[in-house]
């Protein structure tokens, strides 16, 4: 007992782990997404091609997707809490920034507030966290399916509210059901396009670098705790209900967050938008990107953009290929495209096809 | 095996007298009174809870950690009724817990799962963690310093950057009581902690519990079925019998009280007058088939049903 056993107190990382730190890997995705726009490497995607504003603005809408991926992982496969108002609060971080930061003096679909943006954004993202902190307090105390089905009730309201504009209020200013206007915001001495694609990438940096530091630490644990022991974490000393309104919290944060990114990257608004069709949307970002995944919204967020946009004549084709996919990925893939190489790795068939080809280069070589 | 340890560094030894005091104890389901009038005294030390299944032992605990409302009665944690606390503000009052069936993250490392009986002592919040304040993190290496401390005494360091699900049921079970132990409690409930536990594991159980009660005088409260285990572990042993305390006092006392007997061990059970207990055959022991218990000596002899023997001293 007196001598203590040598275990370290940090869980020892693996050697390609201690060559290519995780923070280095991580600070390389960004830089590489940051110089994107002058290195037009992705000419042959023609979709994600960086060389102009329409690979540009795709990347941006896939940047919006992923920070809104990046808070429902935290509440759905951190917290394991089913909240699906997301939608409603993308549209809340939507239509707020727009409201707020349009000219006061100026026709029904583009008139505001004259807020600042950079004052606009975060008023927004944290009266979003609130409404969702708020509707958090009875929804944490429902499960699964009716926690499901009240939070939907909640992003359908506000859709609904921001339809309704002045017969709810005069000052909401939402122009109805015909769609508002975005005044975008310009970052000095960059283009139009650069510019949100720049604003969208900084915010899911933001969003990323909160969500890695909490996850892996003391937050991330609380989290699963929550998650995989629910009822019995009292004992342990944690409420299950603060931790379930923290996470409701950060993920409407973030949604609201994204909301504002893509009203800045599409500069028109429109209450149709934000149905359930978005958070099936978000929902397929999420599961075939990976839930509980670090780089699951993005590589998600890559993948819906894309389809969308190839079968962007097609929109029923679209939905249909996006269920399959849905369904897929759970049979399949149930951790995801980014636990891919894991599960590659560990899978029986991918060894033997290894080994068939080590014995079949063996018989190549031992023929020649 | 149960030498008393001085204190190992990076522990924190608490002195504490803390006593649980349940007066006149009424719960009911509806119309299934399931405790009706239990008086329990807890004092520091290794309080045994038996009975026979079904009897209102876990009731008994649910009610002191807050999952079951009473109808009447008072439970009171040095003199202070715990009524008004919430599940987690029992905990920061003192009153830890383990579950029968453990309750892991299987995913998480086995640090992980006991950091998280930590984490109500920490002073920095989640914006510190965020902030990567220094302070926060200096506070995270105390924490796994004293968990790592806890998992070695149960035989755990060794595993614990493992996933918790990769263990054994017994090692589980062990995770979840170190886990209890790190939040720094004065009243533990253990619920059948020995259960689905190998005879290794229940000796490193039992003396992880020995050391741990020694340096902090912890009182423990132990709901246990394997009868040896309780009388070679608990100097007070309390009997609970439909919801209603039927016998209390010494393991002699207990096991030889005709009461008890008759309750709770059926029938085809020999006892003598000195309190020798011959050929046990009863469901009392689970695990192990009680041979021969020698009840003044300092050594009892257990023999499991593999035929392996081991031997217990108790402090």
């Amino acid at each position: 007992m007196a001598d203590r056993v040598a275990t370290p107190l940090y869980a020892p990382s693996s050697r390609f782990r201690r060559a290519v730190p995780s923070w280095a890997t991580f600070l390389a995705v960004f830089v590489f997404l940051a110089l994107l726009p002058w290195l037009p490497i992705l000419g042959w995607t023609d979709i994600f091609d960086s060389g102009n504003d329409f690979g540009k603005g795709n990347l941006a809408f896939v940047f919006a997707f992923a920070i809104a991926a990046v808070g429902f992982n935290l509440l759905v496969g951190y917290s394991g809490t089913l909240g699906l108002a997301v939608a409603g609060l993308f549209a809340l971080g939507a239509y707020g920034t727009a409201v707020l930061s349009a000219p006061s003096e100026a026709r029904e679909a583009l008139a505001g507030y004259d807020w600042p943006f950079f004052v606009a954004l975060p008023v927004v993202c944290i009266a979003a966290a609130i409404i969702g902190v708020l509707v958090g307090f009875p929804a944490a105390r429902l499960k699964g399916f009716f926690l499901a089905i009240a939070t939907l009730a909640l992003g359908e309201l506000i859709v609904t509210i921001i339809r309704l504009d002045e017969k709810v209020w005069d000052g909401l200013k939402t122009n109805g059901g015909t769609g508002k206007q975005v005044p975008q915001f310009r970052v000095p001495g960059l283009g139009r396009v650069d510019s949100y694609y720049m604003l969208s990438l900084g915010a899911l940096f933001l969003m990323m670098v909160a969500y890695v530091v909490l996850t892996n630490r003391r937050l991330g644990r609380t989290l699963k705790a929550v998650r995989d022991i629910d009822i019995a974490t009292g004992p342990i000393g944690i409420s299950s209900t603060y931790y379930k309104l923290v996470a409701f919290g950060i993920s409407a944060f973030a949604a609201a967050l994204a909301g504002a990114m893509w009203a800045q990257n599409s500069s028109f608004a429109n209450p149709s938008a934000f149905r359930t069709r978005l958070l099936v949307f978000l929902l397929v970002v999420l599961i075939v990107g990976g839930l509980s995944h670090k780089w699951g919204p993005l590589i998600g967020a890559i993948f819906f953009v894309f389809l969308r946009q190839k079968l962007q004549d097609t929109q029923k084709l679209l939905f249909l290929i996006l269920g399959i996919t849905l369904i897929l990925a759970v049979l399949i893939l149930p951790n995801g495209i980014a636990a891919l190489p894991e599960r590659m790795r560990e899978s029986r068939w991918v060894k033997d096809l290894q080994r068939r080809l080590q014995s079949l280069a063996g018989s190549v070589g031992s023929s020649i | 095996m149960s030498a008393v340890d001085t204190a190992a560094p990076g522990s924190s030894p608490s002195e504490s007298h803390a006593s649980l005091a349940i007066e006149d104890l009424h719960v009911a389901f509806g119309g299934n009174r399931v405790l009706q009038g239990v008086d329990l005294q807890f004092t520091p030390g290794f309080n045994g809870l038996i009975g026979p299944n079904g009897a209102g032992k876990t009731t008994v605990f649910n009610v002191i950690s807050g999952y079951v409302r009473r109808n009447e009665g008072s439970v009171r944690l040095n003199g202070e009724d715990i009524a008004p606390l919430s599940r987690t503000g029992r905990v920061k009052a003192g009153i830890g817990r383990t579950f029968q069936a453990p309750r892991l993250i299987l995913d998480a490392t086995v640090m992980e799962n006991t950091l998280l009986g930590r984490h109500h002592l920490f002073r920095w919040g989640h914006l510190a963690e965020l902030l990567l304040l220094p302070q926060q993190r200096r506070e995270e290496t105390e924490a796994r310093q004293v968990c790592m401390d806890m998992l070695d005494r149960f035989g755990l360091a060794d595993v614990a950057h493992e996933e918790a699900g990769a263990l054994s049921l017994g090692s589980q079970k062990l995770v979840e009581v170190a886990r209890a132990l790190v939040a720094d409690p004065t009243v533990m409930l253990l619920d059948e902690p020995a259960a689905g536990l190998g005879a290794d594991d229940v000796t490193v159980l039992l003396r992880g519990l020995r050391q741990i009660q020694a340096e902090r005088d912890l009182c423990m409260i132990i709901i246990e079925h394997d009868l040896q285990l309780v009388t070679s572990l608990c100097p007070k042993i309390s009997v609970l019998h439909f919801g209603e305390i039927i016998s209390e006092g010494s393991p002699e006392h207990v096991t030889t009280d005709p009461v008890v007997i008759e309750a709770y061990l059926g029938h085809g059970f020999e006892a003598e007058e000195g309190g020798e207990i011959h050929e046990v055959e009863s469901p009392l022991s689970e695990h192990h088939h009680i041979d021969h218990v020698e009840e003044e000596g300092e050594l009892t002899e257990v023999w499991t049903e593999d035929g392996d023997s081991e031997q217990e001293e108790p402090s």
